[in-house]
């Protein structure tokens, strides 16, 4: 049975008013809610492809997006550092928002260094973590749904499922680079989860959210270290601006050596819609089988 | 015999929002006079001389300078602006403000060299500034400002001088000096056009006059115009301290 | 070793060598718009820029460095137009125009960023960078251009030396010897725009106006020449661009932008407090010293008024007979040893003091000096 709801003004939203109305922020958290949710749901997702979660401001539309939901699904942990008082304004008013990442252990997530307190929030890298986040989104839906519970429970499984397959795929596909070739260098801080998860150094520009600025220090020392140790490929990210690994390019070409931009990551955002990357495992096995060849050499 | 008009004003309007403030000028000021501009506050005078110049859009008129559309012939005249209409402060000396009284001459892209700087020390040594060459010019008095005004328009050697307010906040010395060198210009056969802002001394200074009060009230030999009635008619009331000397002079 | 690494590493070289070419631009182009009373002009033009950059992006969907610059010239040029207008058609006054337009400009602008945020290519352009600037991410290529600029703008200045003095000095008289000032008016404006382009990349929109600002007026404090304020102006920016990436390349995390626009700040301080002609905490020191002067010469001289009664100018006199000159007792007893120390008086006895020869001729010198 599908739960009806009556609003008074639902010719103002993009959302189908027979379904549960979801809005989600990031593009992985979105592909969780259709494969659990699918028909029963109906989605809206703030931020599309190259769309940067650190800097993203909620337009007045957004917001009667938000308003508009049934349920919002966000990252928390600070990805969406320009939102905090928009979620907490959503839940104030009485609609159900849940930071899906905010239930994992704190023990699993990366301290900052700097900041006390303060996690790294990009845990979907870590697809056992990510799991996490389905269960949550799979609980409330079902909390929201109950009748149509069932439903969910075999929907998350499948999905769940599709997670370890991955998991093991990005293990044996890791595993065929050596060691001492895994050193992930990137714009900013995004992959410190796939780094612990599948045992890969990995190095940040900007530091783990994009509102910083790097200086000078920091693109040297970046550039020395990768002449030191030789590494063949550095790393940009679709929604993140190229200019300082390229920045960077140069300065280590000018040293003698070369290093080549190996591919566009996607760190913080899916791919287009309707394409493999368009969906969290297709981004996830891209992105590895991106780094893993152009590292391999 | 006509004396050769140097000046040749012609219905000269200028207006603001729609409200003139100078109305319908006909003025022609022949060759080596030594004229002075007066009027009450917002008669306009400034506004005049800008407008010769070119200086402020005019609703109407027409200036001839030596028979020529003032743009041509804008050569033949020098112009000594008021004081308070430039900034002090500016980071530079006597000599170089002089200077610039020979940019005209120099076109786009030449630098004052020798020759102007020459020129320039000529004209300081009129003006009695010659020591003071190299001070900032913040330094100076309100005297020693006038007298470099006045050491740029001469360096322009012109035929007509229009000069605003020369002797306005200037000590006794400089105003005599003043007043010196004009007298000598016009003995050169030069015109001086010169807005002043001191009724008391027209008669001793000036050998023409001309009243303004947006609209032009009289013009000519100071004899001749510069009377109690004509005065009155342009400052409309009563110029209590000078009715005396003016019926004692007038005609 | 810095030395070493401003001429071999490449990110380093690069960086400062871009932010020196903004230092001299600023420091020319800030030269003109300060003695001219406009700087907060540079400001305005500044945050015009922003709305350009997204409207470029958003036309030619590119990331192209040079598309975008383009973009932010025009709106810059637009703003500027628009405050002209303003203040030569309506009541409105210079400041408020340039405060209207500054604020219209930039907020749209920034609209024009949160409505870009969700194209995909967005990021990829790093629009937001453009607010403060990312100097370090400078490349060659990058600084070539801004070079080139500002070879330009500085060639134009040089060339136009003497209309653009006079401009800035006295309009009103350059216009009647015939100068096309109106003409200067904009190619000033328009070179204001392209130091405003070169230093987006490098400060961003907010701190621009200070780079415009900051060198001229602690030149201003060293000279009163406009040739040497603004060669000074111009080192100073130097000195600011290299030292700010010095700076950057030293601390982690320190920004480029940022540390430049510190550096010049110590700079207009240290000039405004300590220079030799202007300086305030100079002029504190000069003063103080001239009053003690004036006080050591009025107690030479005291003494003096008092032995007239005893016709002997080297008659001693008690301090307590002193304390009567209107001084405290503690600033005649140390200006006395002061005095002392100078030969001029000496002491004679318990608590008496008189002139000494020396001193005598301290005083008739001093009175010989206002006599020419």
């Amino acid at each position: 049975m599908l739960l009806v709801f009556s609003c008074t003004d639902s010719n103002k939203t993009d959302l189908n008013a027979d379904t549960i109305r979801i809005a989600t922020t990031t593009g992985m958290i979105n592909d969780i809610v259709l494969n659990v949710g699918k028909e029963m749901v109906s989605t809206q997702s703030l931020m599309g492809p190259g769309v940067d979660p650190h800097l993203y401001k909620a337009s007045a539309k957004d917001v009667s997006t938000l308003s508009n939901a049934d349920i919002i699904f966000y990252n928390g942990l600070h990805l969406e550092g320009k939102m905090t008082e928009v979620f907490e304004n959503m839940s104030k008013r009485g609609i159900k928002t849940v930071a899906v990442a905010e239930g994992i252990d704190k023990s699993k997530l990366l301290q900052s260094p700097t900041y006390k307190g303060y996690y790294d929030p990009h845990v979907w890298f870590d697809a056992g973590l990510w799991s996490n986040a389905v269960d949550r989104v799979t609980g409330a839906l079902v909390a929201h749904d109950p009748a149509n519970k069932e439903i969910y429970l075999q929907n998350s499984a499948d999905y769940q499922a599709k997670l370890k397959t991955l998991g093991t795929f990005i293990h044996n596909k890791v595993n065929s680079l050596n060691e001492n070739k895994r050193v992930l260098i990137t714009a900013h801080d995004a992959f410190g989860y796939f780094g612990k998860a599948y045992n890969f150094e990995v190095i940040g520009l900007q530091g783990v959210s994009t509102d910083s600025e790097a200086s000078t220090a920091d693109l040297q020392n970046l550039s020395k270290l990768i002449v030191e140790r030789k590494i063949p490929a550095i790393f940009v990210e679709s929604s993140v601006s190229p200019k300082y690994i390229e920045a960077v390019k140069e300065a280590v070409n000018s040293k003698g050596f070369n290093v080549e931009v190996g591919g566009v990551l996607y760190s913080d955002a899916l791919g287009n819609y309707g394409t493999p990357e368009g969906t969290y495992v297709g981004m996830f096995e891209y992105n590895v089988n991106t780094i893993v060849d152009s590292l391999n050499k | 015999m006509e004396n050769k008009y140097t000046l040749e004003i012609t219905d000269l309007t200028v207006a603001y929002d729609n409200k003139p403030v100078l109305w319908d000028i006909d003025l022609n000021i022949p060759e080596g006079v030594l004229m002075a501009i007066v009027g009450p506050n917002g008669a306009g005078k400034t506004t005049l001389i800008k407008a010769i110049q070119g200086l402020v859009p005019t609703a109407a008129g027409r200036v001839l300078v030596f028979d020529k559309k003032y743009s041509e012939n804008r050569g033949l005249v020098g112009y000594v602006p008021q004081r308070g209409s430039v900034d002090w402060d500016f980071p530079t000396s006597v000599v170089d403000v002089v200077k610039m009284g020979t940019y005209g001459t120099l076109g786009w892209f030449r630098r004052p060299g020798k020759k102007e700087e020459n020129m320039a020390l000529e004209a300081l040594e009129k003006v009695d500034m010659l020591d003071f060459k190299d001070r900032q010019i913040s330094k100076l008095s309100g005297g020693q400002q006038q007298r470099v005004f006045l050491a740029r328009a001469l360096v322009q050697n012109a035929e007509i001088y229009l000069m605003d307010e020369p002797f306005q906040g200037v000590d006794a010395t400089t105003e005599k000096a003043i007043i010196t060198i004009l007298k000598d210009l016009r003995s050169q056969g030069k015109t001086l056009v010169v807005v002043h802002h001191d009724l008391q001394t027209v008669m001793e200074y000036f050998d023409s006059v001309a009243l303004l009060n947006i609209r032009l009230i009289a013009s000519g030999k100071v004899e001749n115009v510069f009377t109690a009635s004509n005065l009155h008619a342009t400052y409309g009331g009563r110029v209590k301290f000078l009715d005396q000397e003016i019926s004692q002079n007038a005609v | 070793m810095i030395l070493h690494e401003l001429i071999f590493d490449y990110t380093l070289r690069n960086v400062a060598l871009g932010s020196a070419m903004l230092g001299i631009v600023s420091g020319f182009l800030g030269t003109i718009v300060v003695l001219k009373k406009q700087s907060l002009l540079g400001d305005a033009m500044s945050h015009a820029a922003l709305p350009g950059i997204a409207l470029a992006f958003i036309i030619f969907g590119t990331k192209n460095m040079s598309v975008l610059l383009f973009g932010a010239g025009i709106t810059a040029f637009i703003a500027t137009g628009l405050i002209y207008l303003t203040t030569k058609n309506s009541k409105i006054k210079f400041d408020s125009s340039l405060a209207i337009w500054l604020s219209t400009f930039f907020g749209l602008g920034l609209v024009l960023l949160t409505i870009i945020q969700r194209y995909p290519n967005a990021q990829q352009a790093g629009l937001d960078k453009f607010l403060f600037g990312q100097a370090a991410a400078l490349t060659q290529s990058d600084v070539t251009t801004m070079f080139i600029l500002g070879a330009v703008s500085i060639s134009i200045v040089i060339l136009f030396w003497k209309e653009i003095k006079i401009l800035i000095f006295d309009p009103g008289f350059g216009t009647s010897l015939g100068l096309k000032l109106r003409i200067m008016e904009t190619v000033v404006i328009a070179l204001i725009i392209i130091a405003i382009l070169i230093g987006l990349q490098t400060v961003g929109v907010v701190l621009m106006s200070s780079m415009l600002i900051a060198p001229a007026v602690a030149a201003r404090q060293w000279t009163d020449r406009f040739s040497t304020m603004v060669m000074l102006s111009a080192l100073f920016g130097i000195a600011a661009g290299i030292s700010g990436s010095v700076f950057s390349s030293k601390i982690a995390k320190m920004p480029t932008g940022p540390a430049i626009i510190v550096s010049i700040s110590f700079i207009v301080l240290f000039s405004i407090l300590f220079s030799h002609k202007y300086g305030l905490i100079t002029q504190y020191f000069i003063e103080r010293r001239s009053n003690r002067n004036i006080k050591l010469n009025r107690i030479l001289e005291g003494l003096l008024n008092l032995s007239v009664n005893h016709d002997d100018p080297y008659h001693p006199h008690s301090i307590n007979v002193l304390k009567f000159m209107g001084y405290s007792p503690g600033a005649i007893r140390s200006g006395l040893e002061i005095l002392n120390k100078q030969g001029l008086v000496e002491h004679r006895g318990e608590e008496e003091w008189a002139l000494t020869k020396e001193g005598y001729t301290e005083i008739e010198n001093n009175f010989k000096r206002l006599i020419p």
